[in-house]
C-alpha cells in the first residue's frame, strides 16, 4: 500500500477514536505510533519476521517526539500565559477593571452589556485563555446586569461572546499554538492579534448599542456616576495597562525606538507584574500553590496534546499526507479565494463538535501548507500572490483567521465551551438560553471575519510595521 | 467536550490506592507548577541583569529548554486521575451502565498501550543521552553552555510510568464496574453532563476570585 | 527492487542543502531511478535530532552540525575551534573531510550507527552589529554578541557577553537591543534577517564556522547493492563543487546586498585579529585538547591533522 493511503487509512482511525470519546491526545498519539508501524513494516515488505524490527524502530521514533516537541522557548510562552491569568483572579484585576469600565462607558445604550465587553477585553490582554474569561465575568457581570432589569439571556449571551477575545487579543495560548505548527514569529502573530481583536470588540459594542436602541427593555443605561468616582475606580485597573505595556513593548516598540527585549521575556515580566500585584492585594502561599497546580493542570492538559499530535504529524511526514493534500488543492480548478472560504467554513463546521486547540493541531499540519501554497508559495512576493501578501504575511493572516474561527466555535452549538461554562456559573439560566442570547453575536462574528477576509490590512498593518 | 469529573472515594483498596497514587501526583504537578514560576523568575533575572549590570543569565534559552519537560510531563497523571484530558464526549456521554464501562475500558486500555510503548521509546531516547564514561555521563548537550540533556530526556518516561500506574488503576476500576453492573464506581473519574462540569469549573474559579476579593473588602 | 532512501535535512531548500538536492539527482540518474533520496525539509525529525533518527534507523541520510550537540559528537568538534585560520570554502572541504576521515571521528559517530559522507562547507562567521562599527578588540569588551559554541567562547575571552537567543530570535533581540551584534555566516544573516538590521559587518574577523556533515546510516550504505553504492559514492565530489559553486554565488553577490543596505564593510588591523587570536584561540584550543583527551579522543591529533591538511591544501594550490 502506498504510504498516503496507509495516511488516510490511519487519519479515519484517528477520527473514529475521537468520536467514541478516546482523550484527543492520546487517540493522536496512538494512531501516530499505529501509522509508523504501518509504513514501516510496508517498507520492510510486510514479512513477518520484520514486523519486530517495525515495531521498535516507529516506538524509537515515537518517543523521542515529546522531549524534543517540548523543549522549546517558544511554547514557554503558554504556561507563563497561563499563569497570568490565574494570578489575575487572585489580584482581584477582574472584578477593578468591570468597576472602572462600568463608571466610564455604562451611560452608553446597553451600557452594562458595553462596560462588559470592554473589561473583558482589558482582562484579555491578561488572560490567555478564553473559557476562563468567561466563567470569571458570567460571575462578576451578570448579576449587576439582571438587577436592573437585563434580559436574562441577552446578559448570558455578551459574556459567552466577549469571553472570546482573550485569544485574540495578546496574551493567547492559541496564537502560540498556530505559531509553533507553522514555525512563525511568535512575536509578529501576537501583534497581529491586536486590531482584530479590538475590531471584534467594536463590533460587538456595536451590535449591543444597536440592540438596546431597538429593543427599549434589553438593556437601560446605567447614568450618574461623578467624575470623582471614576478616577478613583482607575488605579484598581491600572496593572492592566502595566502589563499591556510591557508585553506590547517588548513584542515592538511604538513610542519609536527600540523594542525593550524579545515576546518570551515580555510575556514572562508580564506575569511577575501581576504577580506582585497578587502578592500586594494578600496572595498566601495556599491561594498561590492552587495557582501553580491550576497552571500545571492547564498546561499539562495542552502540552499532552501537543506531543500527542506531533506523533502524529510526524507519522504524517513518513506519509507525506500534506505534500499530496497540498497539490490537489493548488490544483483545483476554482480561484484561490473561494477555497479559502471553503476551508474556513469547513472550520465552522469542525468546531461545532471540536475543542479549539485539538481542531488546530489536527487539521494545520495538512491545512496549513495547503494555503500556503494556494497563495503561491512560503516565500512568495506580495506581487505575484493570489491574496496580494508575501508568504509570511500569509501565515499571519491565515492564523488570525483560524484562530478567530476556533473562538467563534466557542460559543456555537451544540458543544460551545464558553455557553456552557456561562449556564454552569448561574442556576437560573440554562444552556439553550445562553445559546440563544448567544446569537446575535454570530453575525457580529461573521461580520468581523468576513471584513477580515475582506481586508487583510486590518490584521497585517502592526505586523508590517515590525518589519 | 473536556474537563474535570468528580471521583468518588471509600474505604475499598482501589481507593486508598487511588488516594496514596494522588498524593504523589500531585507533588509532581506541584513541580511543574513551580517550573513554570522558575520561567517568570528566570525572565526578570535575565532581563534585570542585562539592563543593570550588563550580565544577561549564561544559557537563559537553555535553561528555558530544560524546564520545559518538567512543566510538560511531570503533571500528566495527575490531569489523567480526574479525567481532564481534553476529549469529545457526545457519543460516550450518551451511554449508560455496563455499556459506558466498557467503551471507558477499552479506551484507558488503548491509552496504557500508548503509554508502555512511549515509556520504551522516551527511555531508549534517554539512553541514547547518557553514558557513565562519559563527563557528567552526557551523550548529549545543550547548543549554547552545553548543559547536559539527559536529565530533561529523562522526566519523559518517569512520568509516563506514574502514567501508567494510574491506567492500570483505572482499567481495575471501570473492569469493576463493568463486572459488578456499578452505578457510581470508585477510583475513577464520572462523566458530568457538561453543564455540570462547567459548573464544577466555574465554581472553581469564583471561589479564588472572591477569596482574592474578600480578602481586600 | 528499488531502494529508496528518507533523508532528514531541516528549514527550506537553501545554498546550505543544495548538494543533497544534487546528490538526489546524480544518485537517480547514474541508477536509473533505481535508487533514489526522499528529501524531507523537516517532517521526519527536529534537526537537533537527527543523530538519533540515524542510530534508530528511522531515515537513511541526515544533515546535522556539530554544534549543536558537542557531547554526541566531540571529535569533530575540532572543525568548531576559533580561528582554525580557514579562509576559503574549499579549504573547509578540505579540513572536514580529513577530519571525517580519521579512525577517532568515525568511532565517534559509529555510536550513532552512522558513516559521515560530505560536509556542508559553511564560510567563516563574521557578525553584524548596530551602532558604532567595532573595529579594535577592546571595543569588544561588554559588546552583547549572539555567538554559540566555540565562537561564543572566543569573544567572551576578551570580555563580550555571549547572549542566548534562538536563531529566530536573533532578529527581535538585535531590534530590542538584547544583543548588539549576531554572528552567522552570509546565508544565515540573509535567512534572519540580520543584515536589514545591521549598520556594519566584520568582513575579515573570520573567527571560526560552525561544521555540519552529512551522514548515512552505516546498515543501509551496507545493504545497498554495488552499483547503488558506487553511485552514492562517486556523486559526492560532484554535490560538494555544485554546492561551492552556488555559495560562491551567493558570496559574490553579498557585497552588492552589503551596498544594498548601506551596510559598513569593518576590517580589523592585522595587529587587532592578532591580538584577539592571541587572547582567544589558544587557551580555547588548549582546554579543548585536554577535555578530549581525558575521554579518549585523540585531541591533539586531530588539531594536527586540521593544521597540516591547512598547509597542504595551499601548498598544493
Ligand atoms: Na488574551
Ligand atoms: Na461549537
Amino acid at each position: 500500500m502506498e504510504p498516503i493511503e496507509i495516511g488516510l487509512w490511519v487519519t479515519s482511525f484517528l477520527l473514529v477514536l475521537v468520536v467514541v470519546g478516546m482523550r484527543v491526545a492520546f487517540a493522536a498519539g496512538l494512531a501516530g505510533l499505529v501509522g509508523l508501524i504501518w509504513i514501516f513494516w510496508a517498507k520492510f515488505g510486510y514479512s513477518p519476521d520484520k514486523f519486530g524490527k517495525a515495531l521498535t524502530v516507529s516506538v524509537k521514533i515515537a518517543g523521542q517526539v515529546p522531549h524534543s516537541k517540548v523543549s522549546s522557548q517558544a511554547l514557554s510562552l503558554i504556561p507563563t500565559f497561563i499563569l497570568i491569568g490565574y494570578l489575575a483572579y487572585y489580584a482581584g484585576l477582574t472584578r477593578a477593571l468591570f468597576e472602572a469600565a462600568k463608571r466610564w462607558i455604562a451611560w452608553l445604550p446597553g451600557g452594562l452589556a458595553v462596560s462588559t465587553v470592554f473589561a473583558t477585553a482589558g482582562f484579555a490582554a491578561v488572560s490567555g485563555a478564553s473559557v476562563a474569561t468567561s466563567a470569571v465575568f458570567a460571575r462578576i457581570a451578570i448579576p449587576e446586569m439582571l438587577a436592573i432589569g437585563y434580559n436574562k439571556r441577552f446578559a448570558a449571551g455578551v459574556v459567552a461572546a466577549a469571553g472570546t477575545l482573550a485569544s485574540l487579543i495578546p496574551p493567547s495560548a492559541i496564537l502560540v499554538i498556530y505559531a509553533i505548527i507553522v514555525e512563525q514569529d511568535v512575536g509578529k502573530l501576537l501583534l497581529a492579534g491586536f486590531i482584530p481583536g479590538a475590531f471584534s470588540a467594536v463590533v460587538y459594542v456595536l451590535l449591543i448599542v444597536g440592540i438596546a436602541l431597538v429593543f427599549k427593555n434589553v438593556g437601560p443605561p446605567v447614568k450618574g456616576f461623578t467624575w470623582r468616582q471614576r478616577f478613583e475606580a482607575l488605579p484598581g485597573a491600572l496593572p492592566i495597562v502595566f502589563v499591556v505595556v510591557i508585553i506590547i513593548c517588548f513584542v515592538y516598540n511604538p513610542f519609536g525606538g527600540d523594542a525593550w527585549g524579545t515576546p518570551t521575556e515580555g510575556g514572562a515580566l508580564g506575569a511577575f507584574v501581576v504577580f506582585c500585584m497578587a502578592l500586594w492585594r494578600g496572595m498566601r502561599w495556599g491561594e498561590f500553590k492552587s495557582a501553580l497546580l491550576e497552571t500545571a493542570k492547564l498546561t499539562v492538559m495542552i502540552f499532552t496534546i501537543i506531543w500527542g499530535v506531533l506523533i502524529y504529524v510526524r507519522f504524517l511526514g513518513f506519509a507525506d499526507l500534506p505534500g499530496a493534500f497540498s497539490d490537489w488543492i493548488t490544483s483545483l480548478e476554482m480561484s484561490p479565494m473561494v477555497i479559502l472560504v471553503c476551508i474556513l467554513l469547513a472550520y465552522a463546521v469542525l468546531g461545532m463538535f471540536m475543542d479549539a486547540i485539538g481542531m488546530l493541531l489536527l487539521t494545520l499540519p495538512v491545512v496549513y501548507p495547503a494555503v500556503m501554497a494556494l497563495n503561491g508559495g512560503e516565500s512568495v512576493a506580495a506581487a505575484d500572490s493570489a491574496f496580494g501578501m508575501s508568504g509570511p504575511m500569509c501565515a499571519i493572516w491565515f492564523g488570525i483567521l483560524v484562530v478567530k474561527m476556533a473562538e467563534f466555535c466557542l460559543i456555537t452549538p451544540p458543544i460551545g465551551l464558553n455557553c456552557f461554562v456561562v449556564a454552569g456559573v448561574r442556576d437560573d439560566l440554562s444552556v439553550q438560553d445562553v445559546f440563544r442570547g448567544v446569537m446575535p453575536f454570530f453575525i457580529a462574528d461573521g461580520v468581523t471575519i468576513a471584513l477580515l477576509v475582506a481586508f487583510p490590512s486590518i490584521v497585517l498593518y502592526l505586523p508590517s510595521l515590525a518589519q | 467536550m473536556a474537563g474535570n469529573a468528580a471521583v468518588l472515594e471509600d474505604g475499598s483498596l482501589i481507593s486508598r490506592l487511588d488516594r496514596k497514587l494522588l498524593k504523589l501526583e500531585q507533588v509532581f504537578a506541584l513541580i511543574s507548577g513551580l517550573a513554570v514560576f522558575s520561567l517568570m523568575l528566570m525572565a526578570v533575572v535575565s532581563v534585570a541583569g542585562r539592563n543593570t549590570m550588563n550580565a544577561p543569565l549564561p544559557g537563559y534559552v537553555d535553561w528555558i529548554e530544560q524546564a520545559m519537560p518538567l512543566i510538560a510531563f511531570m503533571g500528566i497523571a495527575y490531569v489523567q486521575r480526574d479525567g481532564g484530558h481534553i476529549r469529545m464526549d457526545i457519543v460516550i456521554g450518551a451511554l449508560r451502565g455496563r455499556a459506558l464501562w466498557l467503551f471507558e475500558l477499552i479506551s484507558v486500555l488503548l491509552i496504557l498501550v500508548l503509554m508502555l510503548a512511549l515509556v520504551w521509546g522516551s527511555w531508549s531516547h534517554f539512553s541514547r543521552s547518557f553514558d557513565f564514561a562519559a563527563p557528567l555521563w552526557s551523550r548529549d548537550s545543550s547548543i549554547d553552555i552545553g548543559l547536559p540533556i539527559w536529565p530533561a530526556k529523562l522526566l519523559a518516561p518517569v512520568a509516563f510510568a506514574v502514567l501508567c500506574l494510574r491506567l492500570l488503576l483505572q482499567v481495575w476500576g471501570y473492569g469493576r464496574a463493568m463486572v459488578l453492573g456499578l452505578d457510581t464506581p470508585v477510583a475513577v473519574p464520572l462523566i458530568q453532563d457538561a453543564a455540570e462540569q462547567a459548573a464544577a469549573e466555574a465554581e472553581q474559579l469564583s471561589g479564588h476570585d472572591n477569596d482574592a476579593i474578600g480578602g481586600q473588602g | 527492487a528499488a531502494t529508496e532512501w528518507n533523508v532528514s535535512v531541516w528549514g527550506k531548500r537553501r545554498a546550505f542543502t543544495e548538494h543533497v538536492e544534487k546528490l538526489a539527482e546524480l544518485v537517480s540518474d547514474k541508477t536509473n531511478g533505481e535508487f533514489t533520496l526522499n528529501i524531507s525539509y523537516g517532517g521526519l525529525s527536529k534537526n537537533k535530532e537527527n543523530l538519533d533518527g540515524i542510530s534508530i534507523g528511522a531515515f537513511e541520510m541526515a544533515q546535522f552540525c556539530a554544534g549543536y550537540h558537542r557531547d554526541k559528537n566531540p571529535s569533530i568538534t575540532v572543525l568548531e575551534l576559533p580561528f582554525l585560520g580557514v579562509n576559503t570554502l574549499e579549504e573547509e572541504v578540505a579540513v572536514s573531510h580529513a577530519v571525517y576521515g580519521h579512525e577517532a571521528a568515525q568511532k565517534d559517530l559509529a555510536r550513532w550507527n552512522a558513516k559521515l559522507l560530505m560536509t556542508s562547507p559553511m564560510p567563516q562567521y563574521n557578525i553584524v552589529g548596530t551602532g558604532e562599527p567595532r573595529d579594535a578588540v577592546a571595543e569588544f569588551k561588554d559588546m552583547r554578541v549572539r555567538a554559540t559554541g566555540g565562537i561564543g567562547k572566543a569573544f567572551s575571552a576578551v570580555g563580550a557577553v555571549p547572549t542566548s537567543v534562538t536563531a529566530t530570535e536573533a532578529y527581535n533581540a538585535m531590534e530590542s537591543g538584547v544583543v548588539d551584534t549576531v554572528a552567522f555566516a552570509q546565508h544565515a544573516h540573509l535567512a534572519f534577517g540580520t543584515i536589514n538590521r545591521a549598520e556594519w559587518w566584520t568582513a575579515n574577523l573570520n573567527p571560526g564556522t560552525v561544521n555540519c556533515p552529512v551522514v548515512v546510516n552505516t546498515d543501509a550504505y551496507e545493504a545497498l547493492s554495488d552499483a547503488e553504492r558506487t553511485a552514492l559514492d562517486s556523486s559526492v565530489d560532484e554535490a560538494i563543487s555544485h554546492y561551492l559553486a552556488n555559495y560562491g554565488a551567493l558570496l559574490e553577490k553579498w557585497d552588492a546586498v552589503l551596498e544594498e543596505k548601506g551596510v559598513t564593510k569593518v576590517m580589523l588591523p592585522e595587529a587587532e585579529l592578532a591580538a584577539f587570536r592571541a587572547t582567544a584561540a589558544d587557551p580555547i584550543r588548549e582546554q579543548w585538547i585536554k577535555d578530549m583527551e581525558a575521554q579518549g579522543i585523540p585531541g591533539q591529533e586531530l588539531y594536527d591533522l586540521v593544521v597540516k591538511t591547512l598547509e597542504d591544501t595551499r601548498a598544493g594550490n
